[in-house]
């Protein structure tokens, strides 16, 4: 099944690269239009690939007062609930693979039944909740929020790694002298990299993204995120598409480099725990 | 966080009696027995307090009128089940309920046949091809959703759009300032695109990663047997692609059901609210018409039809022996 003659060979890389091509083409267009100056944007001549490029849109978007106060934002709150959700949820999933308790099942059915709620449908309690607690206009409580909407795909998957690591391992680390705690730094961690990774791109992304949340909890400017940032980039120039690609490439740079960083765990890895025993 | 391998090999490991007897585990000391509820603590106390807490709210919310003029005076008016009884006598809703549910399944189901397929050539690709392909998917799936959305418009751009362009090149004249927002159909038809676009990625490395861990010589030996291709697949991939394929099907249906920001992004729920699906009937008659009641009505229902949807494997999920101990 695995040899092939030449020609079927040369026929599935051809096949690879076309589908490879449609994957990269939105993300190739939104930098190359970027980089088009608006005359060349608006001309009708079919130009896929740039003849000349400026940096222009990006200097523009840049220096639009607030972006670097957009960026921290962002960073901070995406980062943070990344961490908050990858602790909590690690905590929570050691326990519900491993040891015996009341009220297990009931937790696992609050975790299952939590992913089924549309996030938008929870804005108004959310929003009355937040008020209520001071946290409106406050990073920690869009952090909060974030690590809500994360929690439960986390835990659920990350229990399935658990389970996964035999426990032989443990066992035999504490045969060989470990200490529990050895053992989790040393046996168990390392093993659920895969699982780790996996849960915090699924995090990353869901901070990074969101925009209803964060346009109506943020109302004062310096709190504002990026994805508001962009928005706010399309009333202001109406149809200049460089400037929005420019701001979209911006915006998409941090999220590119934290994937491309953890990319080998993730290919190899992925949710391949959420479903093993 | 110290004692779980302690208490892990005990409740793990075949105990020299039959089982751990309620004797013994009453010998258990305090803080043992405390520390799976420490442990979860953060997480349950997040989860009530923000998603738990909130859904039920909005449960309530759901029999009372509240509008805006309520909200700012704090004024709590029950109204039984009318917002239910207009929602569902109201025949737009089942349109846009219909509409929802064709979305979704046509979005779920070419995402996973793609996903599939792109998973199984992944395993069949020489070294850089893989790689190349591989690279491709992961920046495709970390374009965040506002950025790939706006480079979607951009692309189906009525004047300027790169797509256009090229169906005129290659002959199609009629595509010159032909615009693809003028149907509900075919406005959803870019949407559907651009969300298959991004879920692909994730399904992809998913089922891969099924594929690659199955155990190589469980191959050679079908190869041995005379099983080749499909029949090869059908014998040695599916059953341990099997699991995850029903996993990430579950999550797809969840996702694209509840598929909001792009959309709203795209077209706001048009052209004359022919691509408005459930959640953007929900924002419509929540935060733009402030009708909080009708809104939180149209949430509970879109639940109860997640619910029904997906009740079979939750129960599977919850009774399956991968979740014993």
């Amino acid at each position: 099944m695995l040899h092939k003659s030449p020609a079927q060979r040369v026929a599935l890389a051809v096949f690879g690269l076309v589908l490879a091509g449609f994957f990269l083409f939105p993300t190739y267009w939104m930098f190359t239009t970027a980089l088009k100056t608006p005359a060349q944007i608006l001309s009708p001549a079919y130009d896929l690939v740039p003849l000349s490029a400026t940096l222009k849109n990006f200097v523009n978007a840049i220096t639009k007062p607030g972006f670097t106060t957009f960026l921290t934002n962002s960073l901070t709150v995406t980062l943070g609930a990344v961490a908050f959700a990858l602790v909590a949820g690690l905590l929570a999933a050691v326990p519900l693979a491993r040891l015996r308790f009341r009220g297990r099942k009931g937790f696992i059915m609050l975790v299952l039944v939590a992913q089924l709620a549309p996030l938008e449908a929870l804005f108004v309690p959310m929003y009355l909740i937040m008020r209520d607690a001071d946290l409106l206009n406050s990073l920690w409580g869009l952090l909060l929020v974030y690590v809500a909407f994360t929690l439960p795909f986390t835990v659920w998957t990350l229990r399935g790694f658990v389970k996964g690591i035999p426990i032989e391992l443990e066992e035999a680390a504490m045969v060989d002298g470990c200490g529990r705690w050895g053992v989790f730094t040393r046996v168990t961690l390392p093993l659920l990299g895969p699982g780790l990774v996996a849960t915090s791109v699924f995090s990353f992304i869901t901070a990074w993204n969101e925009f209803l949340y964060a346009l109506v909890f943020m109302r004062e400017k310096d709190k504002q995120t990026l994805p508001v940032w962009l928005s706010s980039f399309k009333t202001a120039f109406g149809t200049d598409w460089g400037g929005i690609m420019a701001a979209s490439v911006i915006y998409a740079i941090p999220a590119l480099i934290f994937f491309l960083l953890v990319q080998r765990k993730l290919v190899s890895g992925s949710t391949a725990g959420a479903v093993k025993g | 966080m110290t004692s779980t391998v302690d208490t892990a090999r005990s409740a793990g490991t075949p105990p020299p009696a039959a089982r751990p007897g309620a004797r013994r585990r009453a010998r258990r000391p305090l803080s043992e027995t405390a520390l799976p509820y420490l442990m979860l603590a953060p997480a349950v106390v997040v989860m009530l307090a923000l998603l738990a807490w909130p859904a039920l709210q909005v449960l309530a919310i759901s029999f009372r009128k509240l509008d805006l003029g309520e909200l700012v005076r704090g004024e709590i008016k029950w109204v039984g089940f009318d917002n239910y009884t207009s929602i569902l006598t109201d025949p737009e809703f089942w349109v846009i309920g219909l509409r929802t549910l064709l979305f979704t399944i046509t979005v779920v189901l070419a995402t996973l046949l793609l996903g599939l397929g792109i998973a199984v050539l992944m395993r069949h690709l020489s070294g850089w091809v893989r790689g190349v392909l591989q690279v491709c998917l992961v920046l495709a799936w970390a374009t965040p959703i506002i950025a790939t959305t706006t480079v979607f418009q951009w692309i189906f751009d009525q004047q300027y759009g790169i797509l256009n362009k090229t169906l005129v090149l290659i002959g199609f004249d009629s595509f010159k300032g032909y615009s693809w927002f003028t149907s509900g159909t075919s406005t959803l038809a870019v949407i559907g695109l651009l969300v298959i676009w991004q879920a692909v990625p994730f399904i992809a490395f998913t089922l891969y990663a099924g594929l690659v861990n199955t155990p190589s010589d469980l191959y050679e030996a079908a190869a041995i047997d005379g099983a080749s291709g499909w029949s090869a697949f059908r014998a040695v991939s599916w059953p341990s692609v099997r699991p995850l394929l029903t996993l990430v099907t579950f999550l797809s249906v969840l996702w694209d059901f509840k598929v909001f920001t792009q959309v709203w992004a795209i077209r706001q729920g048009g052209p004359d609210g022919e691509s408005t699906t459930l959640p953007v009937l929900l924002y419509l008659r929540g935060i733009a018409a402030s009708h909080f009641g009708v809104s939180a009505a149209v949430a509970v229902l879109m639940l109860v039809v997640l619910v029904a949807v997906t009740w079979r494997y939750m129960r599977l999920l919850v009774r399956s022996p991968e979740t014993e101990l």
